[in-house]
Formats: C-alpha cells, structure tokens, sequence
C-alpha cells in the first residue's frame, strides 16, 4: 500500500509536537531527555519520508546520522545526570536550577 | 552523491584538528601530561594557521557536495583557529591550578573547532549538521569539565537539554525543507526558491522552524534564556570560547545559507530576523544593567552583540560580509579578552565572577585592570578601539541597505549597553578601603599575561589603523 509523504509529515510533526509538550512539562530530567529523543527521532522519520518521497537514499543517511548524534548526546546527558544526582540526590529539574535562569 | 576528485590537501586542516586530537588522546594512554598535549594542541593549531595563509588564501575551491571553500570561509576558519589558540593559551594555567585530570580538555577544545571550522566551510545540510553536533557535543563535556562545582554540572546539563532540543528544531526545519525541495545542497535549494517566489507551506513551515533553531544557537531573544546559566557555571576559558568560536560558526553559516538561497526574496523572514534583532539589541542591554556578576553581564552582552551583528547580516551583500568578518573579529578578540581577565583573576574554588571582586582592582594589578579596561572599551564600541571601528562598519552596512530602523536602534541601545561597561570600569578604579578579604589572590601566570598584552594591542591598533585588517578581509572575499 502506498502512504502519501504527507501522512508521514503529518505523523513525525504530531511525534514532534508530543516530545515538545513533553519537555516543557516534564519536571523530572531524565523525562525530559527522553522527550527531546522522541523530538530527534520525529526528525528523523520526517528525513526518512521526505527521502522516500524523492526516492532518494539521502534522508536514512541523514537518519543514521542523526541516531548517531542522540547516541553520543545521551551518553554525555547521563553521565552528567549521574553526577547531578551524586550532588542533589535528586532528578527534579526544579531543583537543579540555582542559577535563575 | 559522489564524491569524486577529493584532492586530499584541500580538507587539511580538519585532518590536522582530528590527528592532533587522536594524538593527544592516545598520549594520555600512555602518559597523562599536561604540558604535552597543550603542546600538541597548539602546534596543530597553529600547523592549522599557516596552512590557511600559506596554501588555501590563494585557492577557492569545492569539495563536492558538502564544503565549500572561499574566501569568506577561509578567513573566519583562520580566526577561529586562532581564538582557538588564544583560548587554549588562557586555560593553560587555568586547569593547572583546579582540576586533577585536565588533559581530556584539550581534546574536546581540538573537536570543538572543527566542528566550528566545518560548519563555517559547509554547504550541505549534512555537513551542517554534523559540524554543528561535533561542536554542540564537545561543548556539552566543556561547560561541565570542573566536576566538583555544582554550577558546572547545572550548566552543562541545561546547555545539553537546550541544544538537543534546539537541534530537534533545525533537523526538522531541514526535513520539512529538503521534503519540499528535493535538495540537501543549498545551491538545490536555491534553485527551488528561485522557482517559487511565493512562500509554500512547507518550506515556510521547515524556515521557521530553521529561525528557531539557529536563533537558539546564536542566543538571540527570545531564545537566549540558557546563555547567562550556562556563562555563569561554565569555567572563563569555555564561556570565552561558547561566546567567540561557536556564536561566530553559527553566524557565518546563516549568512552563507541566507546569501545562497536568497532569503531576502521574502519579506516575512526578513521581518522575522529584524524583529530579533530589535528585540536582541534592547533586550540584552537592558537586562545587563540589572546584573552584578560579571559573567552573567558578558552574556547579556553577548546576546546584544549578535543583534548587533544581524543588522549586518540584514543588509546583506558584499558590504555586509565585510561588516560581518571585521565585526567578528573585533567581538572575538574583545569577548576572548574579557573573559581571559576573568581567568586570571579567578582562584582554586570559584571564578572571580561577582563585580566586588573587581573593586579597587586597578590598586591591586594595574597591568590587568589596564587590559580590562581597553575590553570593556572595545566592547562598549569607543573611538580607537576595534570594537568602535566595528559598530561604525555595521552601521555603514545598514545605511547602505537603507536600514534606517535598524540602525537607529543599534545606535541608541548602543548607548544604553555604556552604562554597564562604565560601571565595571569605575568600579575598578575605586579607592580599596578597609580590608581586602574579598580580594583575591590570583596566581599570575606569564603566558596569560602576554596573551592578554598581545589581545589588547591588537585592539588598539585595529581602532587606531583599521585599513590594514579591511584591505586583507577584502583580499580574501574577492
């Protein structure tokens, strides 16, 4: 069966929208990081569609790139969460906001 | 995509940057030594340099589909690398007086410039990207590198979700785009603007969303809320480099990007940038004024001066490049400075960041106050400094574009950004009185010394002689 590009679009912008609601309401960190990994990978789909759709192979490339990229970005995160959380002994988001920002 | 009739010494300097970067990774394998892989470092850095002026100053080439390497590229690539230089040279003595194991640092400042240096040559949505995230992630373990402090963890963690979230924003601004136009190359994407000088939705839709992206990396308003947080708990040396080298890669990429495919064509995203520069320039001013610590005042500042920079951008054209390259290398020097005085002030446990820690400081060193106060100066954009030179050429730029908006507002917040500059000058002119227990005993180190000496001459005689560096910006853009 064939999906038209724009159904995909319109699935990866509702992942979007999701991920995006998810970090500015979320609290907890790790919640947060899980949302703006759902936000990359709605990118990601998005690239795969729009590759599709021109029946190229260049958005899977851009896909892969981008999966590599949240890999590194998740290992750093947590390890700075880890560290976080030997300091607060907390993961609220709140609470790891001395500075006013 | 093929890549076909890569001639191998023309990506050299990404070559040197990652071999120096392996080198000193394995050389902490081996043996951790800290003046060894600040050696390294700088060598690559400056084998970098005098390859850009010995060999790619008189060659313009592509390197098919994702760099391009031009004039413009090629000098913004030579002043990265050489702030680069000058902020490795100030974190020397920085590390060596805290953290036990500062040698990483190193590597993660050498994959930082080439993610900077890769964003600036690059044509290609790919190649964006992937220079983009090599920076973003080496600044991720930068602004957290000292464990121990509380507020480097917060920073690193608020710059990490921030940029994440931001680059969520760019990649799917780039799919909606690349969706519309069949294009990743920006000269394809041009092609299809050209053919579309009405806005379709989802190229309008993936621009916007694009806007939201850079204006994040950039720190403009109204995405600027991380940039005090992270200024403030990063250690000086990286904020120097987030507020030069990352702002400047960042701002390059969007003038080659807008030039290429002509962006000007329509007027809802030339509002768009104006709207955030407008706001940027007052905004960052004004807010500045209520801050007491330094750090955090540099980074109001900062964000200002990319409004600054925008009216530039606006005006666009080869006048407007010019602008830009001699203004980033005016804020580069200056910024570097600054925050170069910050870390040779700064003790064992925290960052001499409060503006006590200024006070009466010009009785205490008189040699840094003086170079404190030429930044500060060049900052505020007084007459013979570079930084006056530089406002005084963004503003050309925006009266040639007939800007007149735009540079009344750059003019007057200008005016207002005075207030707190003077205010740190005037502190450190004050009479000390009663005991100094908040003065602090820095531990002066000759290289930081010298290379501040070495900035703020240059400041003075770019103010004083600007031809000089404007005939050589000129060699290079055309």
């Amino acid at each position: 069966m064939q999906v038209s590009a724009e159904y995909g679009l319109l699935l990866a912008s509702v992942l979007f929208t999701l991920g995006l609601i998810g970090v500015l309401v979320r609290r907890n960190i790790i919640f947060m990081l899980v949302c703006v990994e759902i936000m990359l990978n709605a990118a990601g789909l998005a690239f795969i569609v729009a590759g599709s759709k021109w029946t190229q192979a260049d958005g899977q490339v851009m896909f892969i790139f981008i999966l590599t990229m949240a890999a590194a970005e998740v290992s750093v995160g947590l390890a700075l969460i880890l560290q976080i959380y030997h300091q607060l002994k907390t993961l609220d988001g709140d609470a790891a906001n001395s500075m006013k920002g | 995509m093929e890549f076909s009739n890569i001639n191998i010494v023309d990506v050299l300097p990404g070559i040197f940057l990652v071999t120096a970067s392996v080198l000193a990774m394995l050389s902490i394998a081996i043996k951790r030594n800290h003046i060894f892989i600040f050696v390294v470092t700088t060598t690559s850095l400056m084998g970098v340099f005098l390859y850009l002026i010995f060999y790619a100053s008189n060659h313009k080439f592509n390197v098919e589909p994702l760099f391009v390497i031009d004039g413009f590229g090629t000098f913004v690539t030579g002043l990265i690398v050489m702030s680069a230089l000058a902020v490795s040279l100030l974190s020397y003595a920085y590390f060596e007086q805290r953290e036990e194991r500062k040698e990483e640092y190193y590597i993660l400042l050498l994959l930082a410039t080439l993610g900077s240096d890769i964003l600036v040559i690059s044509k290609h949505f790919v190649s964006f990207f992937l220079g983009l995230e090599i920076l973003s992630i080496s600044l991720y373990a930068m602004v957290a590198y000292l464990r121990k402090r509380n507020k480097s963890d917060e920073a690193g963690l608020k710059y990490l979700i921030l940029a994440a979230f931001s680059s969520a924003f760019l990649l799917f601004g780039m799919a909606l785009v690349y969706s519309a136009s069949g294009s990743m190359d920006f000269s394809g994407i041009a092609s299809y603007v050209a053919s579309n000088p009405t806005l379709p939705l989802p190229l309008f839709a993936g621009m916007c969303l694009l806007v939201v992206g850079i204006g994040f990396k950039l720190g403009v308003v109204p995405f600027h809320m991380w940039a005090p947080d992270v200024y403030e708990g990063a250690p000086a040396p990286v904020a120097a480099f987030i507020a030069s080298i990352s702002k400047g890669g960042m701002i390059v990429l969007l003038v080659r990007f807008f030039d290429q495919i002509n962006g000007f064509q329509y007027p809802v995203l030339v509002l768009a940038f104006a709207c955030i520069a407008v706001a940027s320039m007052f905004i960052g001013n004004i807010l500045a004024i209520q801050q007491t610590n330094v750090k955090r005042i540099l980074a109001y500042s900062s964000i200002a001066h990319m409004g600054y920079i925008f009216v530039a951008f606006l005006a666009g054209g080869e006048l407007g490049k010019e602008a830009v390259s001699f203004y980033l290398v005016a804020y580069f020097l200056t910024i570097i400075g600054t925050f170069g005085v910050i870390a040779i002030l700064s003790d064992h446990d925290r960052d001499a960041e409060l503006l006590d820690d200024y006070k009466g400081l010009f009785w205490r060193h008189p040699k840094i106050a003086m170079v404190m106060t030429a930044m500060l100066l060049s900052l505020a954009g007084i007459p013979l400094t570079a930084g006056f030179v530089g406002k005084f050429y963004l503003i050309t730029s925006g009266a040639n574009a007939q800007l007149w908006w735009l540079v009344i507002v750059l003019v007057v917040s200008s005016v207002i950004g005075l207030y707190y500059y003077i205010r740190i000058i005037a502190m450190m002119f004050e009479k000390m009185e009663g005991t100094d227990e908040l003065a602090l005993h820095p531990r002066l180190y000759l290289i930081n010394l010298i290379t501040l000496v070495v900035i703020s001459v240059l400041i003075i005689f770019y103010g004083v002689y600007p031809q000089g560096l404007i005939d050589r910006i000129r060699d290079f853009l055309y």
